[in-house]
């Protein structure tokens, strides 16, 4: 019956609602430029949601843990071959989301026989010089942006404006990995206090009011850091760095639970250090 | 789970192709690239190579760099025909890191062994047929056991663990003698000795290796040119800089009796 063209259009606006639902669970991801290259953050429960593909590329991804394991892959397999049959400067950030892995989401995302990715994707790219460091987003239908010194993902749209709108406001110029690593974390909680309300409000129906009363306030930045200690009680916090003043040719590098608790506040050392 | 996380695997998929066999025409002189040394000293491993390439009677090259990092902690030296050993060395390096990245944890000291030796087993047939023997010397540090080891290979991928010293290529017989001498009646067996003593032990081996062999280049102190010296601790490979093996090459190797 999809062959007809209306009910395709309407099959897929059905796949949209029925993505952007999946997501609602999912833990926000930060990444942005620091003064020594690229940080990337999330919480995890259970499965890791950053990682390494290729020697200045990183992967944080929201979505399906089988469906972010399986583009990974083709990632990592597209990024080594290539820089191997060519070089390891020809394996950029750019040609394997344009090139490599969105036709695939956006294909998946349109056969509507087929089961689509449920994921939302950010590349992080160390260039040559900061100015050419570059963060890439890719969205369950395969759309990608481009962007530099920050992106996030989040479940919706409004958790992902309010986000991108805190790292505007506050983000310094230059910027330390404290400094940054701090914004990150405040930023993950601004998206997951985000998702919570936006769950409460569609449970609630509660309407178009209680948003925009909402959206106007931004918790302190005690409360947000608050939030996320009392979120890491039963989670993982996950820190990655693209950094580079690395030792040889991989710049990608976790952030271990020594090295998390001397750049944060006192009160987080028992619950990174776990 | 199979060969998950295998490279080269991938790579033979793609259609990629390693160690064909090629029969070499007569009067033809394949380049080579001669003399690696590793042995133990007290910090960790210390591998070094001559910096000359050759074709029979020809000097091909003379800033080789035989010692090549595969990854943070190993390397290998090579002898013989450089463009396999260079080759085998790209498809190593990319296949610890894509193991790494997709297992999500760094390939054991003896996985990166064995793909040593299973490389140089596909390779058998051009090793044989003249145009692709490769000789090396594999040193890394093993985190299992907390220690640097030596390993050595025979063309057709046998390994055998080096376990006070390895060496390989045309200038090897002279300056296996003077290991084997230095280690059993010197002062201090080579084991003991320090970072500086270690370093000027091998600047001394090469030394000797070029004077009895024309196809290994010495220190040539004109050019500023000097041997490659690598250090493996568990800190990581660190190069010996040409500025340190300069003032030691002219206070501890020339005329230094």
């Amino acid at each position: 019956m999809y062959e007809e063209p209306y009910r395709w259009v309407e099959a897929v606006g059905n796949r949209r609602t029925y993505l952007d639902e999946q997501f609602r669970q999912g833990s926000p991801v930060v990444a942005l430029g620091y003064d020594g290259g690229l940080l990337l953050t999330t919480v995890s429960k259970g499965t890791s949601k950053l990682y390494e593909i290729y020697d200045r590329i990183a992967l944080g991804g929201m979505g399906h843990p089988a469906d972010l394991e399986k583009l990974r892959f083709s990632l990592l397999e597209m990024a080594h071959t290539e820089g191997f049959n060519r070089s390891p400067s020809d394996v950029t950030g750019s040609r394997l989301v344009k090139y490599g892995i969105a036709p695939v989401i956006k294909q998946a995302f349109e056969e509507v026989y087929k089961a689509p990715f449920i994921v939302r994707i950010v590349l992080a790219e160390l260039g040559q010089k900061p100015e050419k460091d570059t963060l890439l987003t890719i969205n369950y239908d395969g759309t990608f942006e481009e962007l530099k010194e920050y992106a996030v993902l989040a479940a919706t749209k409004q958790a992902q404006a309010r986000m991108q709108e805190y790292l505007k406001a506050q983000k310094p110029s230059p910027c330390t990995l404290e400094q940054g690593l701090l914004l990150a974390l405040r930023t993950w909680a601004i998206g997951s206090l985000a998702h919570q309300q936006d769950s409460a409000e569609a449970a609630a129906d509660g309407g178009q009011e209680a948003r925009r009363e909402t959206a106007a306030s931004i918790p302190d930045q005690a409360a947000l850091l608050a939030h996320l200690r009392e979120v890491l009680a039963d989670k993982t916090l996950e820190c990655a760095v693209l950094e580079r003043q690395q030792v040889g040719s991989s710049k990608y590098r976790a952030l271990k639970p020594a090295e998390l608790a001397r750049l944060l506040p006192g009160d987080f050392q028992a619950v990174v250090a776990r | 789970m199979g060969m998950q996380g295998d490279f080269f695997q991938l790579l033979k998929e793609q259609g990629y192709q390693f160690g064909q066999p090629a029969a070499a025409g007569s009067g033809v002189d394949l380049p080579s690239a001669t003399t690696i040394l590793a042995f133990k000293y007290r910090d960790g491993v210390l591998v070094a190579g001559d910096r000359r390439a050759t074709a029979g009677n020809m000097v091909m090259y003379d800033r080789t760099d035989k010692v090549l990092e595969i990854d943070r902690h190993s390397v290998m030296a090579i002898a013989g025909v450089p463009a396999t050993a260079y080759e085998m060395v790209r498809i190593l390096e990319h296949s610890f890191k894509y193991y790494r990245r997709t297992q999500l944890q760094e390939l054991s000291f003896e996985g990166k062994l064995r793909a040593v030796s299973k490389l140089l087993k596909e390779n058998v047939a051009a090793a044989l047929a003249g145009t692709g023997a490769v000789v090396p010397v594999f040193a890394g540090y093993d985190f299992e056991q907390g220690a640097a080891k030596i390993f050595f290979y025979d063309i057709l991928g046998a390994e055998f663990e080096g376990v006070e010293y390895a060496v390989s290529g045309s200038g090897s017989p002279t300056i296996r003698g003077i290991l084997h001498y230095v280690n059993t009646w010197g002062e201090r067996p080579l084991v003991a000795l320090n970072e500086e003593e270690a370093t000027v032990q091998a600047l001394r081996l090469l030394t000797s290796a070029a004077e009895f062999d024309s196809a290994t280049g010495g220190v040539n102190r004109e050019s500023n040119l000097y041997p490659v010296i690598k250090l493996i601790t568990h800190e990581g490979v660190r190069v010996v800089p040409d500025d340190r093996l300069k003032p030691l090459f002219e206070s501890k190797v020339v005329r230094h009796v």
